[in-house]
């Protein structure tokens, strides 16, 4: 047995940022994999220490910069908990609204990238980007953004929503569904897509708690847990929807536990569309130089990010974050990429790393 | 709540015991003259978070590994120990995770200051 160790990198293999991989392999049988990460540090948490607290939405959003406007929910959150300030009714079925639309959009860039190397090539590639186009189309319109939205104001957001904005995203939903609903037969009827899926790189339920891994990752090894469901926040506990979950816990329910995840989006949206109220202010506070001060107490704010859960934990000053850190759900999931790729074969090393949806920008901070 | 840096690893594992099986984040803070280490503890059953805190001294700061409870700990207490340079006793991979300061500086401690040396926060 002699044992050869590969660099891989830094590039990014199936990733958004840069990654550097050193495999040891015996033959073709991976012993090892050594991931290699801080390529993308800017030391985003140190630098929000000396920004005012409304400066700082725009380094959020370019830490997952695939979802931005979850990231700067979760940041704006922290803050209002911390200042006091309550989010108005209609701004907060504007925002659960949106957040579910980057879900979407989000898990369509990964299933078109998933797909791309996995051997599916450019065919869901071309669909996903078509429907994500529609929806960053329609945030455009309501933040003024295409990518970065960087709309959230303490308490709403920074600009009435448009006058047709619950019809058209009615239309968006349909047309989403629609769309969406083809893809199954041609990811699932490719047998190269599931030769390289199936039974790949499993995880159990134990290893799964134990890795600490998050979001689709921790419920596709078979565990019910969502934030949107043990802690809701928002109107999320007005609505009704299912938490996907998979039972093997290989590549292919991690493809299956976010496509799964789309379709509940699509009902949560659905329902919201119904609910929110007609009239109503969503308008938040303008940024100030001066803004309302903030209590010492430490805050501490979940979210189910698209690629898991995340955390905010603020130690907040008057007026500047003292101390400001954030838990990325891709961080986690990636330090289990030893446990994952475990007597892998070398080739499965790829879909596995695509199957965890990692963003640089948010594991290197 | 509070524990002591000694009983830290007992905490955890009677903790462990009542069912806290997973561990979303390790953090520290600095307070110029003690550092406070941050572990969020969920119980997955019965959907319940534990925050515990451990104060250490800021001069010779260390703590000991939770690597044998929660192999979560893994990369949060690497990049715990290059952001702070906190020692984690017990440990055996010793390489640093971001591999951007060298080891010999703590960048998130507040003694740290980057980029212009004049430069002061206002009201400092």
């Amino acid at each position: 047995m002699t044992i050869m160790r590969i660099n891989i990198g830094p590039v990014h293999p199936s990733t958004h940022g840069v990654l550097r991989l050193v495999v040891d392999v015996d033959g073709d049988t991976v012993e090892n994999v050594e991931p290699h990460i801080g390529f993308l540090h800017r030391g985003v948490e140190k630098l929000m220490e000396t920004r005012m607290y409304m400066q700082s939405p725009s380094y959020t959003e370019k830490l997952d910069y695939v979802a931005p406007l979850s990231w700067d929910d979760m940041y704006v959150a922290a803050v209002e908990e911390a200042t006091g300030i309550e989010v108005k009714e209609k701004a907060q079925y504007a925002r659960t609204i949106m957040l579910e639309f980057q879900r979407i959009a989000s898990h369509l860039m990964w299933i078109g990238a998933f797909c791309n190397d996995v051997g599916q090539l450019l065919t869901i590639f071309c669909w996903a980007f078509r429907e994500r186009a529609k929806i960053l189309r329609l945030l455009e319109d309501v933040s003024g953004g295409r990518m970065f939205y960087v709309n959230l104001r303490l308490g709403g957001l920074n600009k009435d929503l448009p006058a047709d904005f619950v019809q058209r995203s009615n239309e968006l939903v349909d047309d989403l569904e629609e769309k969406i609903s083809g893809y199954p037969d041609v990811i699932e009827g490719n047998p190269v897509f599931m030769e390289r899926t199936k039974r790949i790189a499993q995880l159990s339920k134990a290893d799964a708690i134990n890795y600490g891994v998050t979001g689709p990752v921790l419920r596709a090894s078979g565990i019910e847990e969502d934030v949107r469901k043990s802690k809701p926040y928002y109107v999320y506990d007005k609505v009704r929807f299912r938490i996907p979950v998979g039972r093997l816990g290989d590549n292919f329910d991690r493809y299956k536990v976010r496509y799964n995840e789309m379709i509940q989006s699509i009902r949560i949206i659905r329902q919201l569309l119904i609910l929110m109220p007609e009239t109503g202010d969503v308008k938040g506070m303008p940024i100030k130089l001066i803004g309302p001060s903030a209590k010492p107490d430490p805050v501490l704010i979940e979210r189910e990010l698209p690629r898991g859960e995340g955390i905010a934990y603020m130690i907040p000053d008057k007026q500047r974050p003292y101390r400001i850190s954030f838990r990325s759900p891709t961080f986690i999931n990636l330090a289990a990429v030893k446990k994952l790729t475990e007597k892998c074969k070398f080739a499965d090393i790829f879909p596995t790393i695509g199957s965890l949806d990692l963003v640089f920008g948010e594991i290197d901070r | 709540m509070e524990t002591k840096s000694e009983a830290l690893v007992k905490t955890l594992e009677e903790m462990k015991i009542k069912g806290y099986d997973y561990l979303k984040k390790i953090t520290a803070v600095d307070y110029n003259d003690h550092l406070d280490v941050v572990y969020i503890i969920y119980n997955i059953a019965e959907k319940k978070q534990e925050v515990v805190k451990v104060s250490i001294s800021s001069s010779n700061p260390q703590i000991e590994t939770v690597m044998p409870l929660y192999k979560a700990a893994d990369w949060y207490e690497r990049e715990m120990a290059e952001m702070f340079g906190i020692k984690i006793i017990g440990r055996k991979t010793k390489r640093l995770l971001l591999e951007k300061w060298n080891g010999t500086e703590a960048p998130l401690r507040k003694s740290f200051v980057w980029g212009n040396p004049n430069y002061k926060r206002q009201g400092q």
